[in-house]
């Protein structure tokens, strides 16, 4: 293993920001990798995947030098001043890193952490992003693929998660890292998974279950492992949102991932003062939770669960 | 008139309610214009608060000098403006990044689609920001050089003191003004002052400049003021970016609206550890400053200041 400052960032009075990366195999060996953490510094799942995946490889690479067969390059975090304030953004101007991309070096402050990043990353046959979702919400780990990226679907299924994602770009996505990876050849993939401010231990390992697979499968370590998933493909018009038709504390009476019947109360909507019951979310279909809203107060019309209907996803 | 176009329940006794004022010819004659004005969708703006203040008094006053429909929308994001959040609480998103938003989004994005639903049949619109609290800009429309034809001359008829025409983006797609420009309203955006502050003379000359432009769309009945004209950022002209070469805090030498020449001091980077001057930032052209760094602490690659260079005819 070797370990690189790939850049720095300075700050009137912090200690400068050193942008990490941990390299294993030979430079320039194929298949190469490259893994991101979180550019949002309150995706604890994901920095922990990132970590436990440096300790993972530089362990068997120690114990078997031969176990790296092409080159694979961990980042696993681009923006730890944030991780250290507990914020989500970048301190000063609260912008996300993750729309700037490509990046512009003479640029703001987050578009030169953008390009810095993209130069580093940007010539690796796989390209990994470890990702919590930005809203309110808990996930069922998955992996997005931008629809720029969708001929990649059969390499995203080594992965072996439940689901992978086919998202419709919006003007958003073209800024993010994950869009420009793609537009230079990378087959670039998305995990997104667990919850923002929290550990969740099982699913994040099982991202890193899925990570460890995606690699042995494409070759680029040799290591066995357990078959996954065969991967079910799903886009908008399989995931339907069920939102709330009443504010205040949110009671919810299923978990992520869990296959719940139609007419099966998902959650209940309670008054914030007197307590009165105000709604109680009944599943209108059958299918599984593949997100839910992850805090105790609720709006009206917030998105309260996305279920995936079951009749019509695409299975290979 | 006040009119209420969006209503959503918050967890706790409260609603989120937009609203607008609708000013219109009391004889119901209306052939006019209708213009919309609005402001607030970034809540540490408060530039536009003044302006819409200004605006519905004038109409207030002289109910019988209007011949079209005007209406005025002072804030887009009311928990923002209440609270000097420039996205939307608690789901820290820049709502002039969620448009055209759609009634199955998340809350933001439910809030960019009723603003456009009440927006929509609008023959004008006047999207009022000021900057950041980072920066202090000259007021200004900003015109996307895909519309430039059709929207220079009207931002011409305000006696703004500055045009800039800049390079279509892709990520602004998702604004205010790209949605409405598309859907046929046509819509300016103005930029002026800066972030948490009000300066009276921008509100008052705007404004001004509003009933001036209104005058000439028939929209209201009033002679015209003397406005000085324009500058327009053209082929000819170039804005140049001055951003900090290092972190420290920023000390201005000059003022914002000025005509500076090149090779002159804009200001120093110093370090108050050390009690040293880090970096020296000079104009690298003759122009005018039409925005300056108002808030002090930088990192490299901070915005400093943008300038328009002198055209080469204006050289002349
Ligand atoms: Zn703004």
């Amino acid at each position: 293993m070797r370990e690189e400052i790939l850049f720095e960032i300075t700050s009137l009075s912090r200690e400068p920001m050193r942008v990490k990366a941990f390299k294993f195999g030979k430079k320039d060996a194929t298949p190469s990798c490259v893994i991101v953490g979180p550019m949002t510094g309150d995706a604890i799942d994901q920095l922990w995947i990132a970590s436990r995946m440096v300790r993972f490889l530089r362990q068997k690479e120690l114990e078997n030098p031969s176990f790296i067969l092409g080159e694979i390059v961990v980042v696993p975090t681009a923006n730890t001043y944030s991780f250290n304030m507990g914020k989500s953004f970048w301190p000063l101007d609260n912008t996300d890193i993750d729309v700037m991309f490509p990046g512009y070096e003479k640029g703001e402050t987050t578009q030169r952490i953008a390009a810095r990043l993209f130069e580093k990353t940007n010539n690796f046959d796989f390209a990994i992003l470890l990702e919590a979702r930005k809203d309110h919400a808990e996930c069922k780990p998955y992996v997005s693929l931008l629809a720029n990226g969708a001929e990649d679907v059969d390499d995203a299924r080594a992965f072996g998660l439940d689901f992978i994602h086919i998202k419709d770009e919006s003007p958003i996505d073209t800024v993010s890292i994950n869009y420009n990876w793609k537009i230079w050849n990378a087959k670039s993939f998305s995990i997104i998974s667990g919850k923002k401010g929290e550990l969740r231990k099982n699913d994040a390992n099982k991202v890193f279950d899925a990570i460890v697979r995606f690699l042995s499968k494409h070759k680029i370590i040799d290591f066995p492992i357990f078959e996954g998933s065969i991967g079910n493909v799903v886009t908008y018009d399989n995931i339907e949102i069920i939102k709330s038709s009443a504010a205040g504390l949110f009671d919810t009476l299923v978990h992520v991932g869990d296959r719940v019947v139609h007419g099966q109360p998902l959650a209940r909507i309670y008054n914030t003062l007197d307590g009165t019951l105000m709604q109680t979310i009944i599943a209108p279909f059958e299918g599984i939770i593949s997100c839910a809203y992850d805090y105790p107060l609720i709006f009206q019309n917030a998105i309260a669960f996305r279920i995936i209907r079951l009749e019509d996803t695409q299975l290979p | 008139m006040i009119e209420e176009f969006f209503n959503v329940k918050l967890p706790v006794d409260e609603h989120l309610i937009l609203k607008r004022n609708r000013f219109l010819t009391p004889l119901q004659e209306l052939n006019g214009k209708r213009i919309s004005i609005i402001t607030g969708i970034h809540g540490d703006e408060i530039e536009g608060q003044y302006v819409c203040y200004l605006l519905a008094k004038w109409l207030n006053e002289n109910p019988d000098k209007i011949k079209g429909i005007i209406d005025i929308y002072p804030s887009m994001n009311p928990m923002g403006i209440d609270s000097i959040t420039r996205g939307f609480p608690f789901y820290n998103v820049d709502i002039n990044r969620t448009f055209p938003g759609k009634t199955s989004e998340f809350l933001p994005g439910q809030v960019a689609n009723a603003i456009v639903e009440a927006i929509k049949g609008s023959d004008y619109a006047i999207d009022i920001h000021s900057s950041n609290i980072f920066l202090r800009e000259l007021p200004q429309v900003r015109i996307s050089k895909s519309n430039a034809k059709e929207l220079v001359p009207l931002a011409q008829k305000m006696g703004i003191d500055f045009i800039w025409v800049h390079d279509a983006v892709t990520v602004l797609e998702s604004t205010f003004s790209h949605t409405m420009n598309t859907l046929g309203t046509k819509t300016l955006v103005v930029e002026m002052g800066v972030g948490m502050r009000i300066t009276k003379e921008y509100g008052e000359n705007l404004t001004e400049g509003i009933l001036n432009l209104m005058a000439q769309l028939d929209i209201i009945d009033r002679p015209l003021s003397l406005s000085k004209p324009s500058f327009v950022s053209t082929i000819n002209a170039e804005v140049h970016f001055i951003n900090s070469p290092c972190s420290g805090v920023f000390i201005p030498t000059l003022e914002h609206n000025v005509t500076v020449a090149q090779g002159e001091k804009l200001g120093d980077i110093i370090d108050p550890l050390l009690g040293e001057i880090k970096a020296t930032l000079l104009s690298p052209c003759d122009g005018l400053l039409f925005t300056i760094r108002e808030y002090p602490v930088v990192y490299e690659g901070s915005l400093i200041a943008r300038i328009l260079e002198d055209t080469k005819e204006e050289k002349a």
